[in-house]
Order: structure tokens, then C-alpha cells, then sequence
């Protein structure tokens, strides 16, 4: 099979063309920080806004979920430029995220404090301001909590429900800033068709969708 | 153009034209005409019952006169506006017109011979009775290609839209090779009317050229910016302009189906195009075999729901697909995977209607107007402070100057001229300075704004330049779709710093911080909306910085606008005390007189809606704004 | 706006069901049928309840979410019963450097509600809308789809006033026969 041969942070690469450039240096062990990609999911939806990274030859930053590789690609993920809209991007999610990790089931498990540790970024914003909308969270589920305080909106819940279940459960509802992961009616998700098959909350990075207490699976596979 | 061979298509519509040509004679020959404006504008205006008014009354004097209905003419700010045409005068278009001055025209006009100077705005053609359009300052900049047709034709008339040379164009195109038409848009470097300028035979080409059998011409008619009305009057007006076009973009890309895109607050431009896409499909101009030929080719209206974000493309096809308009990245560009995953073209109203003009004209006709980069004419829809509200045509490359002062007559009562906004919320706003610009797509550019759709908002002295970026971003942070991370949190916070700032709450610091965040949001966001949302913001700091430093540093709004840094004020010594016209107008009770009979506002109550000033009769003017607030003296 | 609080009875809902379905017949089960159905059921009912966004699911075979998903998206579309009368102020570019904010202030002021709200007695709707395209005539307000020029905050009484008129002469006549 042809294959292509690309740089980024300086290490050669070969790659299958067409494959996208987020999932290469993922697959590299070369962290972009990312939340709204989705492995299997053929169109990227390219709205968490976390991966940008620099190519040679090109002015602005471009997000890595969207860019197929290409023959001599030359890629920094740690260009100053890219680094400043990552970091600007992380903050305003941070700036409308519930944080307490003191009490969050995703303490220590969580892809934003991954990510937080990767810009070394502070997860608490000094420079903007607080913007919270207090939803109420949803316990209805024998097995997991959802908590929309905590959601990235980054969909993986919504994909991974609709490959187990053709009438998904989750979806995105409302415009703007009322944005948010929810069911039909915003009615309580134990109520539904849910299955209760939990593939969901492993997929959450956040704490948004967490299990209850002694519900977690036993994860000798993962 | 190579025309491959004599085809039947142009024998047929010879046909067409024939008949519609014998139709227009006959409505003009040998009597009076009457043509009311019913456009949307002059609906509101009171158009409809001008209209009755005449029919009433040329039906009790038992005239033949027809009275038809007219789309706009641009002259808004006259409206209701009334064309006369009567043998023996020039056509005359009378403004401001109400049911008894339509009884006056019909008695001393049609009937007797006094054209009524008094309501007249001007004469069509040169004459020696009336002051005519000609002789205007405005006349020397304005050109209409595209809106010559608006206001003088009955747009739910097809024959009056052929009689005009309408689908002759399209005649020509089904003689002639689809990668010919192609070429021949691409030679006249036609760039798309709905924002970004792209050129139209590119794009087009891309299309055509993208593998698959399927495509569709989509006509972006959701015309979402505030203050913009350009879209909606041509397609109330000409429709038939709109629809040729399509038709010739469906033939060149191949394309079998077309889309409009229909914004929903625009009932009557709906009902006008429902009207003209029967029309055509009757004359066989749309549907199988479109005259003759083995082109086939239909459309279908669709009406958006109310999403500015819409407008975007990738968010307009998501909409039809039947999903919530959430734009997509690009690539994949929409020629190659558009509407259902098929190559398509999204094109504005305004572009799909230069293009009949183009095909029938030739290039060098097009190129022969504008500038050499942005050929053609540009629409504007010009509002706010300025005398000739409305909708004007002129030359590309005609300066904000010319157009502000000249077409549209400068600015009301004597007010200065502050600033100019233009490109609605993906736009900027211009200050003096930037006047003499020659306006087209790549100068608009380089000073911060950009040409977007064609709104154009004028501001005097009273308008307060922090509010307007905050009014804009209010808009965009509303409209927002909320997928990607930059626009749906980044509005928000440069909303909420915009709403403290016209309130005097804030730092110099937050200036910069909003400043910074606005070049990340431009930077970050996904598509269009979120890209150019911090444009006004950008543009009003560029320019207008010392106004932001007086809401923040002195607590003082400079254009007495911003409700919480002002207070009414009545001065005691101007105040006739025995007049009590603002203690009856205040809407809230918040203005009593004290014991020397002096009005008083009470500052805790007053809601600040202005009513008082303008009840306070001119000759005593006792009622001020002073800003900040804290200027009222106490007792 | 949430999802419907309004209760509705057995009956209503089979009437609901019913007219939403022969609204349905019309058309094919495809995916980009889903606005313009939920145009024509809204045009019908008035509204969107949640019996109508189920079947049109159902028929559609989509998951019940991205009906929901839609219809929350879109302006046009409402989860609750309209008010008898619509009250638009206009916040288009000119409208709101003309005042319509100000306008707008004393609708909410007198009507107790916010915009996308509904009076408790269900007799007035509060909205803006983005440009209606009768700049010269600002600061508009659109009331039950006709468009009134120069709506200051005056008018906006002078507007009540004459409803309200009509209200209270028919409440005193419901009370005297109390
Ligand atoms: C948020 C947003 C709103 C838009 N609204 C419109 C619109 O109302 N009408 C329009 O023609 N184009 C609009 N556009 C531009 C379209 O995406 C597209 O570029 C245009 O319709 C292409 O037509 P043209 O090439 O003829 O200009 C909008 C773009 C964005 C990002
Ligand atoms: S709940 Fe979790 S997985 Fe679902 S959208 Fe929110 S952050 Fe993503
Ligand atoms: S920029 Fe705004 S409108 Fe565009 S995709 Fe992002 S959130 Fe949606
Ligand atoms: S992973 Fe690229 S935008 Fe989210």
C-alpha cells in the first residue's frame, strides 16, 4: 500500500494518505490536545477547537482533525501561534465548566487535566470571567450520573450511543451558548430507551457523565 | 460563444416574446397606467390601501387605466411611492402618497391634465415640466443593472419580465455548450454578492467539473443581517431576474434540481416567487425539456426556519438536509460534497441575478462598469441617519463618500456624521477618515470591514459606538449555533465585557484583554459567523478608542446613548411652569413639580426612555441628557 | 424555552395525534422532510407539542432527540400554545439605534415578561425580530403580523390600551355575571 512519509515536532513519519493528521501523531504517541474527534466517525466535527497545530508553508494554525496527511508534510504541534489559540480555546471551556475535581468521579481521569498538564495551563482562568448556567444534573440512571455543567459538548456520548441503539438516546439541543448534550424533552435519561449499556460514560472525557458509586465495571480490559 | 446549432430553443421563445411584447403594447398603448409600489416597504407604509384608493377610484369614474402592482424602487424613504405614466408626460413617480392624495392625482391627473408638482419626487425621463431623476446630484453615481427592472415592472407578470429582454439569455444559453457559459462567467470576473466575493466562474467550473451526476444550484436568499433588505426587494421585485439565473447556473454546472433558500420573515418575497416559478414552468422555461431542449430542470422553495447561521453554506445544506444548520468543516468544499453530499453551487440572490445581464450583454458590457478586480455594481441598503433611506445600485469602486453624501442626500437635521457601518455583524464600522475609500471587495478589506451582503448603516453625533459593537455582538452571540468552542463561549465573554463597558463598569485593562480575545475568536472559530463576529468590536477600537476610554475612565457615554450612564435633566430655569407636558408623557409617573411648580424628575424612577424630551415643547427645550449621571445637581 | 409544561389532556393528545398524522400522509418518509413537516404542523396546532415532535419521529424513523434537536434550534419553531395576540419589536440595525431597546423596555415593562415569554394569562407573546425592512418607519414593532411604525414607549400604552379596552369590558361583563 502507498504510504506517506511526513515531520512533526521533527520526528519522521509514515502514514497511509487520506488518514488525518490528528489521529497520525496520535497513533505516534505525539499528543495534540483534542476532545471532538472521534476515532471511527468519518467527518471530524472540528468543534472542541483544541488541536491546532502549524504546518510549514502554511499562515495560520490549522485544526489537525480536519487536515489529511500529506508526502512531506512538516508539522509543529508546539508553535506559539497554535499554542496561543489552544490555550484560548481551553480557557474559555474552563471558564464555563463547573470545576471541582475535588469532588469529580473523572479526578485524575479526566482529559481536561490532561490537557491542562500538556499547555501547562492552570485549569481555573484568571483572565476570563466565570460564565455558569447551573443545570440540573440528571441521576435518573441506576448506573450513571449527567452533570451538563461539566460537558465539553464534544459528541462522543451521542456517537457511541447511535452505533448500540438506531433511536439514540443523546443529541445536541438548543443554539449558541444554550447549547447542550441531552434526550428528547430533556426528559430524565433512565426514563428512556437507554440501555444502560454505560459505553457512554466510558467514552465521556470529562466527569460530565460519571458512574455511581460501586457501579463502575471492573476495567481488567481497558 | 460557439453556437453549436440553430436550436429549436430559440424558436420557441421567439414565440414566447412575441406574445409578451404584444401584452406590454397593449397595456401602455394609448392610456394612462398607474404602478404602486407594494413591496414589503411600501406595505408597511400604507401602499395597500393607496392601492385601493386608485382602484376605487378609476373604477367609480368608469376609466380605462389600469392600476398595477410595482415591486421597489429604492426610493424608501418616500414611500408610498406612485408611478404615473400617462401619454403626452414623461412617467412621473409621486412619493409619500396616501389614499386622498391617489383620489387628487386620479381627478386632476388622469383626468384633467395637472400632473400635481406638489407630490411629485421626479420625472423618469428628461423633460421640460418636471425636475427629472436625471437632474439629481444622485443620478451621476447611480447605475442600475440589477435593479432597473425593480419598481417599474409588475413582478407576478412574467410577460412584463420577457417583454423586458428577460430569458432571452436563457434562450441563448441552451444553444450553447454548458462549459461555454462557464467560461464566459469566468471572463467576467463576476465575484459572488453574498459576502466574501468569490468568483462566480471559479466556482462554478469546480462544480462542474466534480465527478458524479447529481448537483444542485442552491440560491442563498436567507438574508440574515440586521439591517439589510437588498436580498428581499429584488426577489419582490424581479423575481424572474433570480430564477433565469438559476436556471442558467443549473444548465452550465449540470444541474438538475435548484434550491431557494428562503428566509421566513420574508412572506411576501416567498409568495412572488411561488407566483413567477408557475409562470415559467408554464411557459415551459422550467421543468422537461425547458423549450425544447433536452434540458430538464426544476426548483424548489424551501423556507428557512430562522437561523442567521443559515446563510452559511455548509449550515444552509445541513438545514435542507433537515438537521439543525450547524456549519461543517471545510474542505470538503461545497462543489465537490454540498447538499446531500453532491457538488454544489450556493450563490447569492444578487449574483444569480447579474447573471442573465452577463450572458445576454457579453463580458465586456459587465467589465465595463466597476473596478478591475470587482467588476459590476454593488447594491446597498442604506439606513440609519442619512436623508435617502433605501436601496441604491452604483459602480463598484464609488467612494463611501459619494455614496453617503451624494446618493443618499448626507445626514438628517443638520447632524454630523460619525461613522458608517457596513457588512452588518460580520463588518466594521468606518470613520470619517475612511470616506474617500472607493467601496469594493478588496479595499473594504484592508481597512477592517468588508463588503458582506451589502448593508449599509450611517451613524451621526447620537450614536455611541461602544453600544453598536455591543448591539452587533449581542446579535452574533445570539445567533451563534453554539458547536464550536471560540464562538459559543467567546461571544459570550466579549458580550458580557461589551455590556459592562456601556454601563462604566470595567478596567483600561479589560480593553486590551477584549481586544485580544477578539483576535482569538477571529483566529479560532469554525466558520464565517464566528470568524468575522469580532469585527465591530475590532473595528470600533481601531477607530473609536477614546469613546470606550470615556464609558470605562469617566463613566461617561460621549454620545448620551447609553441608558445607564445618562440622566434626563430638566433645567429649572428653562422649565415654563405652567406647562405640564412632560409629567403627562412620562411612562412610568416619575416626573412631578416641585413647589415652585418647576418639573422635577425623580432620578430612582426614571426608566430613561426619553419620551419627556420629546413632549417638552421645542420653544422651551427645558430637557437635557447629561452624562455621567452624577452631573445632575442634587436639589 | 423547555420542552412543554402545559398540560394537556387525553382527548387534546389524540387530537394532536390525529391532525399531526394526516399532516403526515402528505409526505415521504425522508429525513429532509423534517422542517418543512414541522412548519406545517406548527402552522396547524400553533405549536410544536410533544406528541406531535414523537410521531413525526416515529415517521420518520429518526430518534426522537433530533427532532427535538431541530426544533429548539430554529427561531420559528415554539414548544408551548402562542398567546392570542404577537408582539415583535423590531431590533434590527436601525430600529435599535432608533430606540427599539428602549421600545422594547416598556413591552416587557408592561407586560411583566421577557422576550420568548408568554403572559400568564396567555394573551400576549413578547419577541424580537431582526429586521422586517420597514427601517424608515423605526422604531418598529410588529403586532399580529402587522407592522406599526414609530412604537415608542407612548405608543406601546396606546397599543395596550386598546386591547386592553376590549379586555376589560369583556372581563366586567364576565365578573357582573359571576
Ligand atoms: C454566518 C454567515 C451568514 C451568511 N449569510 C448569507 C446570506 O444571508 N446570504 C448570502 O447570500 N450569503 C450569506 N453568507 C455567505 C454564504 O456562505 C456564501 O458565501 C454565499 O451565499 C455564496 O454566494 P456568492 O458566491 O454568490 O456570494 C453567509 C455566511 C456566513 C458565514
Ligand atoms: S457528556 Fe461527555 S461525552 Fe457527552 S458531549 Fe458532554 S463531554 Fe462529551
Ligand atoms: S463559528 Fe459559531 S456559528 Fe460557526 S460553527 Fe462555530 S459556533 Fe457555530
Ligand atoms: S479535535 Fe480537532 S477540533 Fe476538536
Amino acid at each position: 500500500m502507498k504510504t506517506v512519509s511526513l515531520t512533526i515536532d521533527g520526528k519522521k513519519i509514515t502514514a497511509r494518505p487520506g488518514e488525518k493528521l490528528l489521529r497520525v501523531a496520535l497513533e505516534n504517541s505525539i499528543y495534540i490536545p483534542n476532545l471532538c474527534a472521534i476515532r471511527d466517525k468519518p467527518e471530524p466535527s472540528a468543534s472542541c477547537r483544541l488541536c491546532f497545530v502549524e504546518i510549514e508553508g502554511g499562515e495560520e494554525p490549522v485544526t489537525a482533525c480536519t487536515i489529511d496527511v500529506t508526502e512531506g508534510m512538516v508539522v509543529n504541534t508546539r508553535g506559539e501561534k497554535a499554542l496561543a489559540l489552544v490555550r484560548a480555546g481551553f480557557e474559555l471551556l474552563m471558564a464555563s465548566h463547573a470545576l471541582d475535581c475535588a469532588h469529580c468521579p473523572a479526578n485524575g481521569n479526566c482529559e481536561l487535566q490532561k490537557i491542562a498538564r500538556h499547555l501547562k495551563a492552570s485549569l481555573k482562568t484568571k483572565r476570563l470571567r466565570l460564565l455558569l448556567r447551573e443545570l440540573p444534573i440528571d441521576d435518573s440512571n441506576p448506573l450513571f450520573t449527567y452533570d451538563p455543567n461539566k460537558c465539553v459538548l464534544c459528541g462522543r456520548c451521542v456517537w457511541v450511543c447511535r452505533q448500540n441503539i438506531k433511536s439514540g438516546v443523546f443529541g445536541f439541543a438548543h443554539r449558541g451558548f444554550e447549547r447542550v448534550m441531552t434526550t428528547f424533552a430533556d426528559e430524565p435519561i433512565g426514563a428512556d430507551r437507554c440501555l444502560d449499556c454505560s459505553q457512554c460514560v466510558e467514552v465521556c472525557p470529562t466527569g460530565a457523565l460519571s458512574f455511581k458509586e460501586g457501579k463502575r465495571p471492573s476495567t481488567e480490559d481497558g | 460563444m460557439k453556437v453549436i446549432k440553430q436550436t429549436t430553443a430559440a424558436a420557441a421563445f421567439h414565440e414566447i416574446k412575441e406574445r409578451a411584447e404584444s401584452h406590454w403594447r397593449e397595456l401602455w398603448h394609448d392610456k394612462p397606467v398607474i404602478m404602486v409600489g407594494t413591496a414589503t416597504c411600501g406595505r408597511a407604509a400604507g401602499a395597500p390601501d393607496v392601492l385601493q384608493a386608485f382602484r376605487d377610484e378609476v373604477k367609480k369614474r368608469k376609466l380605462d387605466c389600469p392600476v398595477i402592482e410595482v415591486g421597489c424602487m429604492g426610493h424608501c424613504y418616500a414611500e408610498p411611492i406612485v408611478i404615473i405614466s400617462k401619454p403626452g408626460y414623461p412617467p412621473i413617480c409621486y412619493g409619500y402618497v396616501n389614499p386622498v392624495i391617489a383620489e387628487r392625482l386620479v381627478k386632476e391627473f388622469i383626468l384633467g391634465d395637472n400632473p400635481c408638482p406638489e407630490f411629485v419626487i421626479g420625472a423618469l425621463e428628461a423633460n421640460d415640466l418636471l425636475p427629472s431623476f436625471d437632474d439629481f446630484p444622485r443620478a451621476q453615481h447611480e447605475q442600475k443593472i440589477i435593479l432597473k427592472n425593480c419598481g417599474h415592472i409588475d413582478p407576478t407578470e412574467i410577460e412584463h419580465y420577457i417583454a423586458g429582454g428577460g430569458y432571452n439569455a436563457l434562450a441563448k444559453t441552451l444553444g450553447t455548450k454548458p462549459e461555454d457559459i462557464v467560461e464566459e462567467v469566468k471572463r467576467s470576473g463576476l465575484r459572488g454578492r453574498g459576502g466574501a466575493g468569490f468568483p462566480v466562474g471559479r466556482k462554478w467550473q469546480y462544480c462542474r467539473e466534480a465527478p458524479g451526476r447529481t448537483k444542485y444550484i442552491i440560491c442563498n436568499a436567507d438574508e440574515g443581517d440586521p439591517g439589510a433588505f437588498m436580498d428581499r426587494s429584488i426577489l419582490e421585485s424581479d423575481p424572474h431576474s433570480v430564477i433565469e439565473g438559476m436556471i442558467i447556473a443549473g444548465y452550465a454546472i449540470g444541474a438538475r434540481y435548484g434550491y431557494i433558500y428562503i428566509r421566513a420573515e420574508y412572506p411576501l418575497a416567498v409568495e412572488r416567487i411561488q407566483i413567477a416559478l408557475k409562470q415559467a414552468k408554464k411557459l415551459n422555461l422550467l421543468g422537461n425539456h425547458i423549450l425544447g431542449s433536452s434540458f430538464n430542470f426544476d426548483i424548489i422553495l424551501f423556507h428557512g426556519s430562522g437561523a442567521f447561521v443559515c446563510g452559511e453554506a455548509t449550515a444552509l445544506a445541513a438545514s435542507i438536509e433537515g438537521k439543525p444548520g450547524t456549519p461543517r468543516p471545510k474542505p470538503p468544499r461545497m462543489t465537490a460534497a454540498g447538499l446531500f453530499g453532491k457538488p454544489t453551487v450556493v450563490n447569492n440572490v444578487k449574483t444569480l441575478a447579474f447573471i442573465p445581464l452577463i450572458i445576454r450583454n457579453g463580458t465586456e458590457w459587465f467589465t465595463g462598469t466597476g473596478t478591475k478586480n470587482s467588476p459590476g455594481t454593488a447594491v446597498f441598503a442604506l439606513a440609519g441617519k442619512i436623508v435617502n433611506t433605501g436601496l441604491v445600485e452604483v459602480p463598484m469602486g464609488t467612494t463611501l463618500r459619494q455614496i453617503i453624501f451624494e446618493v443618499g442626500s448626507g445626514i438628517p437635521k443638520g447632524k454630523k456624521f460619525k461613522a458608517v457601518q457596513i457588512g452588518g455583524p460580520s463588518g466594521g464600522c468606518l470613520p470619517e477618515s475612511a470616506l474617500d475609500l472607493p467601496v469594493d471587495f478588496d479595499s473594504l478589506q484592508e481597512v477592517g470591514a468588508i463588503m458582506g451582503s451589502g448593508g449599509m448603516v450611517v451613524l451621526d453625533e447620537d450614536d455611541c459606538m461602544v453600544e453598536i459593537a455591543r448591539y452587533f455582538l449581542e446579535f452574533t452571540q445570539r445567533e451563534s449555533c453554539g458547536k464550536c468552542t471560540f464562538c459559543r463561549l467567546g461571544t459570550k465573554q466579549m458580550l458580557e465585557v461589551l455590556n459592562d463597558f456601556t454601563m462604566g463598569k470595567g478596567a483600561m485593562e479589560d480593553i486590551d484583554s477584549l481586544e485580544r480575545l477578539a483576535g482569538e475568536v477571529k483566529a479560532g472559530s469554525l466558520c464565517g459567523l464566528g470568524q468575522t463576529a469580532p469585527n465591530p468590536i475590532l473595528t470600533t477600537l481601531r477607530y473609536f478608542r477614546d469613546e470606550y476610554e470615556a464609558h470605562i475612565e469617566l463613566g461617561k457615554c460621549p454620545a448620551l446613548m447609553c441608558q445607564h450612564l445618562i440622566a434626563y435633566y430638566i433645567l429649572p430655569d428653562k422649565c415654563e411652569r405652567s406647562c405640564d407636558a412632560c409629567v403627562g408623557s412620562c411612562t412610568v409617573e416619575a416626573i412631578s413639580p416641585n413647589k415652585k411648580r418647576i418639573k422635577v424628575i425623580d432620578q430612582t424612577q426614571c426608566v430613561k426612555c426619553g419620551t419627556c424630551l420629546a413632549a417638552c415643547p421645542p420653544q422651551y427645550n427645558a430637557i437635557v441628557k447629561l452624562s455621567p449621571p452624577s452631573e445632575v445637581p442634587a436639589k | 424555552m423547555t420542552a412543554s409544561k402545559q398540560e394537556t389532556t387525553t382527548e387534546e393528545r389524540e387530537q394532536i395525534k390525529q391532525e399531526t398524522g394526516q399532516i403526515l400522509n402528505g409526505f415521504s418518509r425522508k429525513r429532509p422532510g423534517l422542517i418543512p413537516i414541522l412548519q406545517k404542523v406548527q402552522g396547524k396546532l400553533g405549536y410544536l407539542p410533544r406528541e406531535a415532535m414523537t410521531a413525526i419521529a416515529e415517521y420518520l424513523d429518526i430518534p426522537a432527540i433530533d427532532v427535538y434537536g431541530v426544533v429548539t434550534f430554529y427561531n420559528q419553531f415554539r414548544l408551548n400554545p402562542p398567546g392570542r395576540h404577537s408582539i415583535k419589536v423590531c431590533l434590527g440595525t436601525v430600529c435599535h439605534m432608533k430606540g427599539g431597546y428602549i421600545t422594547l423596555d416598556a413591552w416587557k415593562r408592561r407586560l411583566g415578561i421577557s422576550p420568548r415569554e408568554t403572559t400568564d394569562d396567555r394573551e400576549f407573546d413578547l419577541d424580537t425580530v431582526a429586521c422586517v425592512g420597514c427601517c424608515t418607519m423605526a422604531p418598529v414593532t410588529v403586532v399580529d403580523d402587522k407592522p406599526e411604525g414609530v412604537v415608542e414607549p407612548t405608543r406601546v400604552d396606546g397599543i395596550l390600551l386598546a386591547f386592553g379596552y376590549e379586555r376589560e369590558t369583556k372581563d366586567k361583563e364576565k365578573s357582573e355575571s359571576d
